[in-house]
């Protein structure tokens, strides 16, 4: 039994939750499970606490976060200096996805909102990602498109609804 | 809220400021002491991808570690089995061979030395000063390699080292990356990833380089008949790490022992020849392959960081010499892309125009 149990210790069950949660993600879902592993090498991770600014509107955006566990707020500066939450993202969504295509300003301010884990994704691990594995990188690629895509079409039936005349 | 209202504050820099300053006293009152653990960081670097690609398939860090040394250290006994076996041949024969080497050299040189001053009767007068200058050189050869078998303990203390940086640097690079301040850390991770991504390549790419450079250079010289093919195709393996020395090293060893061998100036243009088609084989078809991702450094640089690394720290000097410049290199990018996007010294063009509508 002693000798079963060494093998048992082998394995990092940490890894395979990873990469469970990762397929639950609307940006890699389409990635075959034994692919993932790829992905998982080109994230890194960190804990955020309450309260923590992740980053700030205007600054240049340079990753893509994931949220794994916890919540961020995302808020948007408001004309007489406040500001006004516009969205939360919670575990096994994502935000800051235009840090992979460009490198310009923030459009919002995000903080976290309770303690969090979170994958960050970076334009160049990407880049090699798209490069090295095409199989991969046309299916993060196409994902990526759907989800601006849907999140602009989202944007403009927000403004056509005259929601942003009374919020912002 | 809390963290943004403090961030204005210079006063948080202090302790952090304080802990950097004991830190570099301690790098430069220990700095003899440091060379073991610089290149046992650079050994645990090349393999840390290794230990990665299982890591990341469900295995943990500790046993793949243990399991890679293990593997490393059979296959080193292995490998050191055969090789001294079938170098020892060539070994003999060079000992057996040596003193008519020698005589051989003894005629060139005295037959080479008076068609010279024949020629050029100044060159008599400064035979004097040169062979004084030599001959202490040449005297002292002995003593330098003597010199360098205390770094022969490095073998068994950089495995050592390397060994418990792979099994604890993971926890210190977690620890540190979740200690530094949030908005800081998309910055920091985007330069550690820059430069982890050109050195690496660079890295890989060169050790593929000098592996290939043995393969060929072991081939060709076999098949040309040179004696000692092994020890000068390993030789130009190891030289080949530091760029363009493999190549000088190769043909000059190479054409030495061809002329020795055989006595005549044709086998010693087949040498060269065959060095040029390795270096336009590596230029044109192995470059461009394997080091097709890493930092692009012009030639000329590349020849300054030498220098300046021989300069600085001797032979590891010239060993670190490239690794560094790529990492200088690349921070130099990286402050340039700063300042034209933080600062917007020079904004980037919109991909599209912005007035078509989204349809």
């Amino acid at each position: 039994m002693k000798f079963l149990s060494f093998f048992k210790n082998i394995i990092d069950e940490d890894v395979k939750k990873k990469t469970d949660f990762l397929r639950e993600t609307k940006i890699f879902d389409k990635i075959p499970g034994r692919k993932l592993v790829h992905v998982l090498g080109a994230l890194r991770e960190r804990d955020y606490v309450k309260d923590e600014v992740i980053f700030s509107e205007g600054e240049i955006g340079r990753a893509l976060f994931i949220v794994q566990s916890g919540r961020i707020d995302l808020y948007k500066n408001m004309p007489d200096g406040g500001r006004k939450k516009i969205a939360s993202v919670n575990p096994g969504e994502f935000f800051g996805e235009m840090a992979l295509l460009e490198e310009r300003p923030r459009t919002t301010t995000a903080i976290v909102g309770e303690d969090t884990h979170v994958f960050l994704l970076f334009k160049i691990k990407l880049d090699i990602l798209l490069y090295s594995k095409p199989d991969i990188g046309v299916i993060i690629s196409t994902r990526l498109a759907k989800i601006i895509s849907a999140r602009l079409r989202g944007m403009i039936d927000y403004l056509e609804s005259g929601e942003r005349k009374n919020d912002f | 809220m809390i963290s943004e209202h403090r961030s204005g504050k210079y006063s948080q820099y202090v302790l952090p400021a304080l802990v950097l300053v004991v830190f570099l006293y301690l790098v430069v009152i220990t700095r003899h002491s440091l060379l073991p653990f610089i290149i046992s960081a650079a050994f645990a670097y090349i393999l840390n991808p290794l230990v990665n690609y299982f890591t990341e398939r469900g295995f943990r860090r500790i046993y793949v570690i243990s399991a890679i040394y293990i593997v490393a250290f059979v296959l080193i006994l292995l490998l050191g089995y055969v090789f001294v076996n079938f170098l020892s041949d060539q070994f003999v024969a060079f000992h057996k061979n040596w003193p008519a080497y020698v005589e051989k050299l003894k005629v060139l040189g005295q037959s080479l030395n008076a068609k010279l001053t024949g020629r050029f009767p100044f060159l008599a007068q400064l035979q004097p000063e040169i062979q004084q200058k030599i001959v202490p050189v040449m005297t002292a050869v002995p003593q330098y390699v003597l010199g360098t078998l205390p770094a022969l303990s490095f073998l068994f203390l950089i495995p050592f080292i390397s060994f418990f940086m792979l099994a604890g640097g993971g926890a210190i690079v977690t620890f540190t990356l979740n200690h530094i301040p949030a908005g800081k850390t998309e910055i920091v991770l985007h330069i550690l990833a820059r430069i982890d991504v050109s050195l690496g390549n660079y890295l890989r790419g060169m050790l593929t380089e000098a592996f290939m450079l043995f393969v060929i250079a072991f081939t060709g010289l076999s098949a040309m008949g040179l004696n000692y093919a092994a020890v000068l195709a390993i030789i130009i393996g190891i030289s080949g790490l530091v760029p363009y020395l493999g190549a000088f090293v190769g043909v000059v060893v190479a054409s030495i022992v061809a002329y020795v061998q055989f006595g005549t100036l044709m086998s010693v243009m087949k040498v060269v020849l065959f060095f040029c088609a390795i270096r336009f084989f590596d230029d044109w078809f192995m470059q461009p392959y394997i080091m097709k991702r890493a930092v692009e450094l012009n030639p000329a640089l590349i020849v300054f960081a030498l220098m300046a690394g021989w300069e600085v720290a001797g032979f590891w000097g010239i060993v670190f010499s490239i690794p560094v410049t790529c990492i200088l290199k690349e921070l130099l990018l990286i402050s340039i892309e700063i300042q034209e996007t933080e600062f917007l010294w020079k904004p980037k063009p919109q991909p599209t125009r912005m007035s078509i509508p989204y349809t």
